[in-house]
């Protein structure tokens, strides 16, 4: 308004405050403007986009040492430009306030976008370490601007999308404090372990191997030819076994005494998968190869141990050597500590749900084997099927059992005793299991319930009644039992079952479409106002229960899409990225459906982690005011990911 | 321009005031003033800066008044002020409602500037010239407060741009207006204000009464 056109009598004094004042604030405007241009992303933002920051935006102090914004402060009211000086972001909280987390922000730079986005309180301390002036933008007028600028929206978007690997490090940063380990288990082998290993040819005559042992002062060799690839490995235990106890002469050549075909990893592989090897071939050594094959390193057991503080190998000894169930609680104790030093280390979630898994599978064989010496199956085929999370290589900390038993009768033997039979020792194998902190189903899904233990043409004919008559009944079955995998015994039978249930699905396509629809149920909690819906579960208010509205979409999704696609796998992520190939869906979406299932998982293991109470059974209930602003930021994307999957199913399967 | 000081400082009586103006101009001095026992947080100051011709109040002429408010610990941009006097050429009555305006804005909050008798005095003559009122707000004179409240950096009263080169605030690309210089104020303003509180100057009243005493002592000792 220009107040020369203004200064006719119809201006009264009140009006022309009106307009002096709006003078007095566009020239406040062009001075905030005048800063704003020399920062990002505010030098690319239209003209008026700036002018309506620079006109809502006030000027604060905040002296050196005085907290801006924290937890405490109840929801963030301001979005913050720092003017001048410096600022420091801590990461608040009781588990953790460590030096890791210390941002230091400066001129240009704003906080809290996460938080005043989502209108809630900020989880980080922001401290003015320096005598600061900061801009502060009211946060209705900051989400205007989100809204009407694209530049605006694009740097906020950005910004909380680069959260998403910040994150990911800060949580490995966060376990990494805690178990004050700093090497990880994701260094390529070809930083760890022996890079010249002492090698000898397998002619070598035994005596002059175990001098050469001897002066190295090593207690194992490689043994391999002269193109450097290696054929055995012999080491102290050979010497006992197979040399001293065998009686075998000393000019044998050591190619006779040696283990023979070595386990080996190329030299890209990382720690973790030398200890994945380790644990599930039982092995002290893992040799290390170049992509043609040569020896280029040799790495033991010792070598992983300075990575972890609970020996991988003494866990799967101590379960193979465990002659009662008391020893193999303390295994199950360690494996739970060694699964949290690996979530300290930074393995994945994908990762450490199979190697709990293969832990788990290793203790579960135990109590099986155990068990087999009062209850004696000789010369029947039979064989433990693992189910439900169990089947699918996807444990967390606390799994119920759910199990059962598939057997052949021999022609002409009772189904019926032997059934008993089976059934009183799956009784015992359940108990056991139950002590060593695997406790009984719930809703009986065990190898004890009659149900359950049946023959091979019982649980073809179960299946198929299933698939034929997809009941709601039945299609919850089949989101347990299509998820098994053979742990003891004979694994042909459940592959014949496999090869079963695959035909049949092919052939019944009503069923995968009853699948899918029960499958879209339970949509993901996203809120159209509120970033979550924490109030669907009524027991549990102002929580959401990760695996019902979140992992178990996935794994929903991934059963469908494996049986639709013939896949034989059981693990979720193996069956999507399989799947996703099979019905051409592009790798960069399944990546970040992927992303997204690995995400939850992983804040279901940290929960159940770091809140289980010692001897109680951790939940999935997390509380997502509870999360940090880049955890909360993730989950929201993980859960869109949830509901991506579920709209691509809807559409393939025609579910309205 | 030339004809400025005719319309600012006519002399005598304000016989010729507009009705609503005069109707103004007496609600505003019947109105109450804000109570200035509140903590600093929750008083709201004026930080005012003018622009005039010349250093001399009697002689020289006011050309504009930028003001900004601040409270809640904030500069506050929808409380803003700003009058340019040189854009009224010849109009005498509208000189008028601006000053009455600007009355209205300030709602006789405590003023702060940077040497009261250079923006008082130019504010007073205007006013009692213009409006035939005695212009006495409750003044904070950051020119005598700076050197009590930052003797570490400095002791002894001196331009206000030398403590802006201390505070790094220094360093304009030529001349401000009048207005980025209100603002730079009020940022020292508010530094002002922290070590005020830690001196427990805590209040609007005490930090007039050491404005006052600040600038009496160092004029006379």
């Amino acid at each position: 308004m220009n107040t020369q056109q203004q200064t006719g009598q119809e201006m009264v004094v009140g009006q022309v405050e009106m307009t002096l004042r709006e003078k007095g604030r566009s020239r406040m405007a062009g001075n905030t403007i005048a800063f704003l241009r020399n920062h990002a992303p505010f030098n690319k933002m239209q003209p008026d986009a700036l002018q309506r920051f620079a006109e809502k935006a006030q000027i604060a102090f905040y002296p050196a040492g005085s907290e801006i914004i924290g937890p405490d402060a109840g929801n963030v009211r301001y979005f913050y430009l720092i003017e001048s000086g410096k600022v420091q972001a801590r990461q608040a909280g009781e588990v953790t306030v460590t030096e890791y987390s210390i941002l230091s922000l400066g001129a240009g730079e704003g906080f809290p976008i996460g938080a005043v986005t989502a209108g809630r309180p900020s989880t980080n301390v922001y401290l003015a370490v320096e005598d600061s002036f900061c801009y502060q933008l009211p946060a209705e007028d900051f989400l205007a601007l989100v809204a009407s600028s694209p530049e605006f929206n694009l740097f906020c978007t950005q910004y909380i999308a680069s959260l998403l690997d910040q994150s990911r490090r800060q949580l490995q940063l966060q376990f990494a404090q805690r178990a004050s380990e700093q090497q990880t288990l994701n260094s390529p082998l070809a930083g760890i372990g022996s890079r010249s290993p002492i090698t000898v040819a397998p002619d070598t005559p035994l005596r002059a191997a175990l001098e050469t042992m001897s002066e190295a002062g090593v207690g194992s060799l490689v043994v391999a030819g002269e193109d450097r690839k290696a054929v055995g490995v012999f080491t102290r235990t050979d010497l006992l076994d197979r040399v001293v106890l065998a009686e075998l002469p000393l000019s044998t050549p050591v190619g006779e005494a040696m283990t023979p075909s070595p386990f080996m990893l190329e030299e890209h592989a990382t720690a973790y998968d030398a200890m994945f090897a380790m644990a599930t071939h039982g092995i002290r050594h893992v040799l290390v190869t170049d992509a043609e094959g040569r020896l280029t390193g040799v790495v033991s057991e010792r070598d992983l141990f300075s990575l972890q503080r609970v020996g991988l190998r003494q866990i799967r000894q101590a379960i193979d050597g465990a002659h009662n169930v008391e020893a193999l609680q303390q295994a199950a104790a360690d494996v739970r500590q060694l699964a949290f030093n690996m979530l300290a280390q930074g393995v994945g979630s994908e990762q450490l749900t199979q190697f709990i898994s293969a832990l788990n599978d290793a203790l579960t064989r135990r109590v099986i084997q155990l068990n087999l010496e009062k209850h004696a199956f000789d010369g029947i085929d039979w064989a433990w099927l693992a189910f439900g999370s169990e089947g699918r290589d996807e444990q967390t900390f606390s799994t119920d059992q759910d199990n059962g038993i598939v057997f052949q009768p021999p022609e002409g033997a009772s189904i019926d005793a032997l059934k008993q039979r089976f059934l009183a020792y799956a009784l015992d194998v359940n108990k056991d299991l139950d002590r060593c902190g695997f406790p009984l189903c719930k809703g009986n899904i065990m190898a004890s319930n009659p149900q359950w233990c049946l023959t091979l043409d019982e649980w073809k004919e179960q299946f198929g009644s299933w698939i034929r008559q997809p009941h709601p009944d039945a299609l919850l079955n089949a989101t347990i039992f299509f998820d098994f995998r053979p742990l003891f015994g004979k694994a042909e039978l459940a592959e014949a079952m496999r090869r079963h249930l695959l035909a049949l699905t092919a052939s019944n396509p009503m069923f995968l479409r009853a699948m899918a629809k029960n499958a879209l149920d339970v949509e993901p909690p996203l809120g159209k106002i509120r970033d979550f819906l924490t109030d669907l579960e009524p027991d549990h208010p102002g929580k959401i229960d990760l695996k019902k509205y979140g992992s178990r979409i996935f794994v929903d999704v991934a059963r469908i899409y494996a049986m639709a696609s013939g896949v034989h796998n059981t693990n979720s992520i193996q069956r999507l990225r399989l799947a996703a190939q099979r019905l051409n869906i592009r790798a960069d979406e399944i990546n970040a459906v992927l992303e997204g299932l690995n995400f939850i998982q992983l804040l279901r293991l940290q929960h159940q982690y770091l809140e289980g109470e010692p001897g109680k059974q951790g939940d999935n209930l997390i509380d997502p005011e509870t999360l940090n602003e880049l955890d909360r930021r993730i989950l929201k994307e993980s859960f869109r990911q949830a509901r991506k999957i579920q709209t691509r199913l809807k559409l393939d399967y025609q579910v309205n | 321009m030339l004809g400025l000081k005719k319309f600012l400082f006519r002399g005598g009586a304000p016989s010729g005031l507009s009705e609503d103006v005069k109707a103004s101009l007496d609600a505003w001095r019947s109105s109450h003033a804000p109570a200035l026992e509140e903590l600093h947080f929750h008083t709201r100051y004026l930080v005012v800066d003018i622009v005039s011709s010349g250093l001399d109040p009697e002689k020289d002429q006011l050309l504009a008044i930028a003001a900004s408010s601040i409270w809640q610990g904030a500069i506050q941009p929808d409380d803003t002020f700003y009058i340019d006097f040189s854009t009224l050429d010849g109009e005498g009555a509208a000189v008028d409602r601006q000053l009455m305006a600007f009355l209205l804005f300030a709602a006789k909050a405590p003023m702060v500037t940077y040497h009261v008798p250079y923006v008082g005095g130019f504010l007073q003559r205007a006013y009692k010239e213009r409006l035939g009122l005695d212009f006495q707000p409750q003044w904070v004179d950051m020119a005598w407060l700076m050197p009590s409240m930052f003797e570490d950096k400095g002791h002894t009263v001196m331009p206000l741009d030398q403590w802006l080169e201390i505070f790094g605030m220094g360093g304009g690309e030529g001349r401000r207006d009048a207005m980025a210089n209100t603002l730079l104020l009020g940022r020292l303003f508010q530094m002002l204000l922290v070590r005020a509180v830690g001196k427990q100057i805590d209040t609007a009243a005490r930090l007039v009464d050491e404005s006052r005493a600040s600038s009496f002592l160092r004029r006379t000792h």
